[in-house]
């Protein structure tokens, strides 16, 4: 039997501070990352992404639900989930009086590696993350990109069987992300499995397998970023560059494709579809010389209508 | 597959040593705190010095078992930035090194980078007053019970907080009230003098004060002349506190490791 790197069955998770309101942080989150993919969870602040990844990298107990990590439970053997995980923590900041070749160096010393294959391993990881420059300068000394660009080393040296990475590229240039991206492909080629978050839509759309979007503590949609384009209403957006309010009734005939924004303040109506129906809409555009361009949807463009609707559906459902 | 499934196998201090190496270099940069950390025995030593230079032995004695008391409160403040500031104990916790193993390697980087002052110390009292053999061996013994006692309680103490500012007035408060007011600088005998009689064992139960009357003891300076149930009050007490709080942290670190 092939099992997954983490299957998560209905987790919940309440905070409960003292003097304080508790807060369902999870209400219900089932997740499958099946091994050697990588998985991106997406969400706005505070959907409760930091919060499943610290459960399923035993760092925080659930309040109910399962979580298995390599077929072990992470609430009854946290012990042996660890040696085969590492996680890059939100907003983890190397030790400031190390260089970021110490700072590799002694993590991996201190999980256990020999050291010539903390070496190699050491170098590796600094010049997959570009460090070499920078290597042997304090990281008090480093630009916040750069720090974050030594955490990132410091646990991919690891090469752990699966990896957290929750915001890795936050505050990194366009080349150190793609660099990141590069890296985490090499890793996940070489056998581990990778669950990340991050709010850079293009970043999660090119790297991801399988992406979940999580809103309010419940998973609001899952699959693949095509799947999830195609359930956001359509993989392509239809634009016509026509004023909403000419009387001409172009916004009634396009709203029986689907619902149409109102973008440009007024200057333009865009909709959202399938190939099939592109004929027929461009058929209308001629027929009204109204120019009209048609594109790819993005990932975010998906991403705000789903999350959109459950913010809908919450708003309506007599909460 | 490539990534190893288990990495090498670890028993559970295994890692300590790796990350008492990555405390004592990131320490090791911080050598003005090595300076500060020695400003209350200075002050002490200078003022009995000035005072009263018949109770240097004490203070000095003293002096050393304040230093090591006070890696408890290096302890605390250490684990608390790194966990709240640094948001680095995920990155270690999630990993093979156990948690007890972490708070060891953390206690024992932190004592070994304070130790040079207190080698100044020693080398201090070998020359103004040297220890017999006896009196060298009690004081080795107590102030590994010390460090034990004092780490735990850093260690432990710093998981109860959410922000690490909110920590160092207690911290600091705690460390110097434990460390000072009772005969620790100053004779047992002192103490005893301006204490009602019903609190004197309060002394021989604390484990810096304890540590004190012992080693002043052993060494046979006059005005720490213990009873036979004295000294055995003071090695019972020590040599429990330690050992059941060491445990208790134990316990404690790999509770603390998973919020709830
Ligand atoms: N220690 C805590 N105590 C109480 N509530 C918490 C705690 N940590 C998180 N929360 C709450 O739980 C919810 C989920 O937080 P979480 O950090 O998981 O969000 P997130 O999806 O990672 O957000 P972001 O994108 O901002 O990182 C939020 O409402 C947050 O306020
Ligand atoms: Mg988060």
């Amino acid at each position: 039997m092939v099992e997954d790197a983490i299957s998560a069955r209905d987790v919940r998770k309440v905070y409960r501070t003292r003097g304080q309101p508790p807060v369902e942080a999870l209400s219900g989150v089932s997740i499958r990352v099946p091994k050697g993919s990588r998985i991106s969870l997406l969400g706005r602040n505070g959907a409760g992404k930091t919060t499943f990844l610290r459960i399923a990298s035993t760092l925080l107990l659930p309040t109910s639900g399962e979580v298995r990590v390599f077929g072990r439970d992470v609430v009854e053997d946290p012990e042996g989930v660890r040696p085969l995980i590492a996680v890059v923590p939100q907003e983890g900041k190397p030790f400031f009086h190390l260089t970021p070749r110490e700072q590799v160096y002694t993590y991996l010393r201190s999980r256990g590696f020999v050291r010539e294959t903390a070496k190699s391993r050491t170098e590796e990881a600094l010049s997959l993350m570009s460090l070499g420059e920078v290597a042997d300068r304090l990281n008090v000394t480093l630009s916040g990109g750069q720090r974050q660009r030594a955490m990132v080393a410091t646990v991919i040296s690891t090469q752990a069987p699966l990896l957290f990475l929750d915001e890795p590229t936050i505050g990194l240039d366009p080349f150190a992300r793609r660099g990141v991206w590069e890296t985490l492909r090499l890793l996940t080629r070489r056998g581990s499995t990778i669950l990340l978050t991050t709010h850079y839509l293009d970043e999660a759309d090119v790297l991801s397998d399988r992406l979940y979007i999580v809103d309010r503590g419940r998973v609001v949609g899952e699959g693949s970023s095509e799947e999830l384009k195609r359930t956001s209403g359509g993989t392509l957006r239809v634009t016509f560059q026509a004023p909403f309010s000419d009387g001409s009734g172009l916004e009634g005939t396009l709203s029986t494709f689907g619902p149409v924004l109102k973008e440009d303040a007024g200057g333009s109506l865009t909709l959202f579809t399938g190939p099939e129906r592109i004929q027929e809409l461009m058929a209308i555009a001629m027929a009204r010389k109204v120019p009209a361009t048609v594109g790819p949807v993005t990932l975010e463009e998906a991403f705000l209508r789903l999350v959109g609707r459950s913010i809908d559906e919450e708003d309506s459902g007599g909460r | 597959m490539a990534a190893e499934m288990g990495a090498p196998r670890f028993s559970r201090w295994q890692g300590a040593l790796g990350f008492m190496l990555t405390e004592l270099r990131v320490q090791g940069h911080e050598t003005l705190a090595l300076a500060t950390s020695m400003i209350v025995q200075t002050v002490f030593i200078v003022f009995v010095w000035v005072l009263n230079r018949g109770l240097l032995p004490y203070a000095l004695l003293g002096a050393v078992v304040f230093s090591v008391f006070q890696i408890g409160e290096r302890v605390t403040n250490e684990s608390a930035y790194i966990r709240i500031d640094h948001r680095l104990t995920d990155l270690y916790l999630a990993s093979p090194l156990t948690p007890e193993a972490y708070f060891l390697g953390m206690a024992t980087g932190v004592m070994t980078a304070f130790l040079p002052p207190v080698f100044v110390l020693v080398a201090l009292i070998e020359v103004l007053h040297p220890l017999t053999w006896f009196a060298a061996l009690v004081f080795a013994a107590v102030l590994v019970a010390l460090w034990l006692f004092a780490s735990a309680m850093g260690y432990i103490f710093s998981t109860l907080f959410l922000d690490s500012r909110a920590i160092w007035p207690y911290s600091s408060l705690f460390y110097n009230a434990f460390g000072v007011l009772p005969p620790v600088f100053y004779p047992y005998a002192y103490w005893k003098a301006i204490i009602p009689h019903s609190l004197e064992p309060l002394a021989l139960l604390l484990p810096p004060s304890a540590s004190a009357a012992l080693v002043t003891w052993a060494e046979g300076l006059p005005l720490a002349n213990l009873s036979g149930g004295e000294v055995a009050m003071a090695s019972v007490a020590i040599v429990v506190e330690s050992l059941g709080l060491f445990l208790f942290a134990v316990y404690w670190a790999r509770r603390a490791s998973r919020e709830r």
